[in-house]
């Protein structure tokens, strides 16, 4: 499986990873060996794809005080 | 010369009432506005003519009485999505009027907004053509944004409410989608719009590397003086065709598009239309990472399943599958067994008749041996019986020795001679007195 670490991984590249995943994981040749591994790298990537997406209270909080400057 | 002279009040009565005849008054005339201003609910403005090189060739003063100009202002408005602006090309109807004070000037009663509408779309596909002759209108609108956009360069007049609007609609978005935006300031309105437009652009351009921008906005809110004009110019409208990053507008107007408009990547209304825009584009993102987990978490599960009940499967046939087996071994055991005996006595049997055929043919041929044997013993016993010298001596012969050796002619032997005769039960020794050769042999 590709090993790149997600934080390296540029969104569309955690995307297009995560969708080869889920199509691996509707065929057929899905070894129960991998299935943890690649339930856990999607959970890797779906984890950074949010945290990409999405900013935590702290960073909302510095950009609403930068806009009220 | 008559030294009688008019004061300049009545020159300017003489001069009014000489132009002032029904010739000039009510007549519509086409010109370009310039300078447009609303002052006191009145508005003034420079008509203008211009040749072919754009100089100059004729100017008035007009203006529209408070009395007429909000009807005028939204008949044309609604005609055209303009305001009264620079550069507009205009028909109105007007009247000449030659004031004391003010001098010359048009008092403007109507407007054909027909002819600036006509006059407005011939310059749009002059620059649309133009475009398209250049191969360029459709570059930027052939660009892609990134699944999400989050990294927007703002271009907008600073402090203007439509900025405001969508700075707040991005970073109080529900779905705490983080974004990051640059306001590159310019001027939305007036003739330095365009240049001002332009140069943001080109910071914008400058600043790529370091700030990896998804894509520009152009937002301006709508206000009343909107003037659209500053959006249908051919530098800006190249300049964002060529522009190598998706540019979305949002300038504030419904009714019309402008050159912007075709060139941009991306046409929304209003800058909140271009917040929403974003917010539900990384919604739908966050909408499909989550679908995908679900989707991934669900196989998982049923991969799962189904692998746990196929080994149940095979543990419940285990046990019987074993003893199945064992059972089968032992069948077969005793088959072979049973083949076995059956082979080995097929086989065995024959192999027995003939060794006991063999023991017996032994038996009798050692027999035979014996017998003859037996019988060639008791001939040779017999003959040995026969030959026996005891034999021979008991039936009257006898042994004649002369020292120890025994005689077998007359010749070995002379008178005096002690010999030796054995006879069967005895010997006798004697003294030889004669002896005499016969002739029997």
């Amino acid at each position: 499986m590709n090993a790149t670490p997600v934080k390296e991984l540029t969104y569309n590249q955690a995307i297009t990873e995560l969708e080869g995943i889920l199509r691996l994981m509707q065929s057929d040749d899905c070894d129960i060996d991998r299935l943890a591994a690649l339930t856990r790298r999607a959970t890797e990537l779906i984890a950074e794809c949010r945290c990409r997406l999405v900013a935590t209270d702290e960073e909302l909080r510095a950009i609403l005080a930068d806009l009220e400057k | 010369m008559d030294n009688k002279s008019l004061s300049l009040l009545e020159l300017t009565r003489l001069v009014a009432s000489l132009v002032q005849c029904p010739e000039t008054q009510n007549v519509w005339v086409t010109a370009e506005l310039s300078d447009v201003a609303v002052r006191g609910g009145h508005c003034y403005m420079e008509l203008l003519q211009k040749d072919e090189r754009g100089l100059q060739v004729a100017k008035a003063r007009g203006v529209i009485w408070a009395s007429n100009f909000p009807r005028i202002d939204a008949e044309f408005f609604a005609a055209t999505g303009q305001r009264f602006a620079t550069g507009l090309k205009v028909m109105l109807r007007v009247s000449v009027s030659i004031h004391s004070v003010y001098g010359f000037s048009l008092v403007v009663t109507a407007v054909n907004p027909e002819y600036t509408m006509g006059d407005l779309l011939r310059r749009r596909r002059e620059i649309l053509n133009r475009l398209k002759q250049e191969g360029i209108l459709e570059l930027n609108r052939q660009l892609q944004w990134p699944a999400v956009p989050q990294r927007i360069a703002v271009i907008s007049a600073p402090g203007a409410a439509g900025y405001g609007d969508f700075i707040n609609q991005l970073y109080h978005n529900p779905a705490r989608l983080r974004f990051v935006t640059r306001l590159y300031p310019a001027m939305m309105q007036g003739t330095g719009a365009p240049q001002s437009i332009i140069a943001a652009l080109e910071q914008i351009s400058a600043d790529t590397e370091s700030f990896m921008w998804d894509g520009v906005v152009i937002i301006r809110g709508g206000g009343a003086t909107s003037d659209l004009q500053a959006f249908e110019d051919y530098e800006l409208a190249a300049n964002v065709a060529q522009f190598p990053l998706p540019v979305a507008i949002g300038i504030g107007h419904e009714r019309d598009i402008t050159v912007l408009d075709w060139v941009a990547n991306k046409r929304l209304k209003t800058p909140t239309a271009v917040a929403e825009w974003l917010i539900t584009t990384g919604e739908n993102a966050l909408g499909f990472l989550i679908s995908v987990g679900n989707r991934i978490l669900q196989l998982a599960s049923e991969r799962l399943t189904g692998n746990k009940e196929q080994l149940a499967h095979a543990e419940s046939l285990l046990p019987v599958a074993a003893r199945n087996a064992v059972e089968r071994s032992q069948s077969r055991l005793l088959n072979a067994a049973a083949n076995l005996s059956g082979v080995s006595a097929r086989r065995l049997h024959p192999q027995l008749t003939r060794l006991d055929m063999t023991l017996q043919a032994i038996s009798t041929a050692a027999a035979n041996r014996i017998a003859r044997q037996r019988t060639r013993i008791d001939n040779a016993a017999t003959l040995l019986e026969a030959l026996s010298p005891m034999a021979t001596l008991r039936r009257g012969y006898s042994i004649t020795r002369v020292n120890g050796h025994a005689v077998t002619s007359v010749n070995d032997l002379a008178p005096d001679t002690i010999m030796e005769t054995t006879l069967a039960d005895g010997t006798i020794t004697s003294k030889i007195s004669e002896t005499k050769k016969s002739n029997l042999q």
